[in-house]
């Protein structure tokens, strides 16, 4: 198994909107970025370019991981509209 | 506000949008619910068949696209009796996938791994392997998909008169005069009142925060569960499990972890073996260390990578679990609100065995009754609904945490993952090793295996600590 392969096996039904916002302000001066290697669907991830958190909602598997990892409340967390957002299969 | 109250009687094939967007298409008029129940898992479905059981008009609503769509729970549930008063001949019907009758526990070291397994009496003829029968103490449980599960047990709840609305959110509570009177759904004035509303809505447990129960969960309570889905053949499973019919087996793991606070597991289901780590949030904060991470070193381990030969990778899902025991169970109940399972903090492991769903579906069931009987005297005051927690109390649920409290902080010592299992290790190899030498008596092998990493005072002290939490 190879981590990335995890990633494509989730089936999703993505909302045009963000249910999550991070608030990138807060974001900056945070020492540990957690959130990075914490989050288990990889939607948090450090640019070293803009020199920041960047956040991609698309890949959120909904476990709430980031509003408990984040000590800085920039983590405006929401389930998905009902009906949206990852599906687990009928196996 | 106007109260404009969903589509009437729906079933789990609801569509998101267009359930909760009703108006003009004959919605009932406010007032038509006794009841809410938000999330319809285990907890939420019995709460809300205890409550329809009991007289009361039900709307139980669920964020996914049907009940169980948001569920990766690929594990092994406790036998239960409690849906069996809820649903006749429940686990005779239920879709489970096995019924489990080995239990394997692994402590992982360097070079060797040792385990302790508990095999029933074996033999797919014996009748009551997959029934449930309660007589039967080689049935420690059952492994099962809670896609499949939530939505048949779903299924039966709206048979029984509840309705039931899928793939719609709630985003709050609506309090009334120091009570909460109902639930606002999603869009912007949406709003399904009734006097009583039970919140089953999980680990994260935002809606009894919303109604003031508690202050949030913390990361040191809360554990993520990552997992693998990997397809085999039935006869596969069988075969390197050594299981046989519809048996099965679980396999934890202490030790393999890289030192995060937590263990890896496997289940088997009848054609599919769920693979995963759990590891306590704090720790793994503290480790830095991505938990897919651990998964695919996990799974690259002798012992998981043999059982996985040739296996299929299907699905990945991750999760948080409360698991912090009685200590974060926040308070029950208030004025017009129940919560009941993961979002109360119902979820433990002791390190030997794993329980929620079915104090999940016990805790929602007393809910329902509870709730059922504070409408028929039409007082749902925070003194009434009181009774339920009292109740608890008296149940396994409340008894269990308070009976594993001191197991589950013991869950929390670092050197359990680390030190102890190459102790173990170190101590297994030595006691199997010969090489010409003359042997020693296992304390003063015990002692050499300790001696890099465990000083002699905390190996007492655990000891000490562990008999608090097991033994006595």
């Amino acid at each position: 198994m190879v981590t990335d392969d995890l990633f494509d096996l989730v089936s999703y039904r993505i909302h045009p909107e963000a249910h999550i916002r991070l608030n990138v302000d807060v974001c900056q001066g945070c020492t540990h970025r957690a959130c990075t290697f914490s989050c288990p669907a990889r939607c948090y991830t450090w640019s070293e370019e803009r020199s920041r958190v960047e956040f991609a909602y698309e890949a959120c598997l909904e476990c709430g991981t980031c509003l408990f990892i984040c000590d800085r409340e920039a983590v405006d967390w929401h389930y998905p509209p009902g009906g949206y957002g990852v599906r687990f299969r009928l196996t | 506000m106007p109260p404009a109250a969903p589509n009437s009687a729906v079933s789990g094939t609801t569509t998101p949008d267009s359930a909760i967007r009703g108006s003009g298409s004959g919605a009932p008029t406010p007032g038509s619910f006794d009841a809410v129940v938000v999330g319809a898992g285990p907890a939420g479905t019995s709460a809300a068949l205890a409550l329809a059981r009991g007289g009361a008009r039900v709307i139980l609503l669920e964020r996914g696209e049907y009940p169980g769509a948001k569920n990766m729970f690929g594990g092994m549930t406790a036998y239960c009796p409690a849906p069996e008063q809820l649903v006749p001949g429940f686990w005779e019907r239920a879709p489970w996938e096995r019924a489990v009758t080995k239990r394997i526990l692994s402590v992982v070291g360097a070079a060797s791994s040792t385990s302790l397994v508990f095999q029933a009496e074996s033999g797919s003829d014996r009748p009551s392997v997959g029934v449930g029968s309660t007589s039967d103490r080689s049935l420690t449980g059952f492994t099962l998909f809670r896609p499949q599960f939530d939505r048949w047990y779903a299924e039966q709840a709206v048979a029984q008169g509840v309705t039931l609305l899928s793939g719609c959110r709630v985003e709050g509570l609506v309090v009334r005069g120091g009570a909460v009177r109902g639930v606002r759904v999603a869009g912007v004035d949406d709003i399904v009142e009734a006097p009583l509303v039970i919140v089953c809505d999980g680990a994260l447990s935002l809606l009894a925060q919303d109604a003031g129960l508690h202050k949030g969960f913390k990361p040191e309570q809360m554990a993520l569960g990552v997992r693998a889905l990997y397809a085999l053949t039935e006869e596969e499973v069988n075969d390197r499990f050594g299981l046989s019919g519809r048996e099965g087996a679980t396999h934890e793991f202490l030790g393999c972890t890289e030192g995060v606070r937590g263990g890896g597991f496997i289940y088997t289901q009848t054609d599919t073996l769920s693979v995963g780590v759990v590891v306590h949030l704090d720790s793994l904060k503290a480790r830095e260390l991505p938990a897919y991470e651990l998964l695919e070193r996990f799974v690259a381990s002798s012992p998981v990578a043999h059982v996985l030969r040739g296996a299929r990778l299907i699905e990945y899902s991750a999760h948080l679990l409360p698991e912090a025991g009685i200590k974060m169970v926040p308070r029950l109940s208030t004025a017009g609100v129940l919560v009941a399972g993961d979002a109360a903090g119902f979820c433990y492991t002791n390190g030997l065995t794993q329980e929620g769903m079915n104090l999940a579906m016990t805790s929602g069931m007393i809910a329902g009754r509870v709730g059922a009987e504070a409408l028929a005297v039409g007082d749902v005051s925070a003194p009434r609904l009181s009774r339920y927690a009292k109740e608890l109390k008296e149940s396994f649920v409340l008894r269990d945490l308070a009976t594993w409290s001191r197991a589950i902080g013991f869950m929390h010592h670092d050197r359990l993952f680390t030190a102890y299992p190459q102790v173990v290790s170190a101590l297994m190899e030595d006691i199997y090793r010969s090489e010409g030498h003359p042997k020693e008596k296992i304390l003063k092998l015990g002692r050499r295996a300790a001696k890099n990493g465990l000083p002699v005072r905390q190996l007492i002290a655990d000891m000490f600590e562990a008999g608090r939490a097991f033994l006595w």
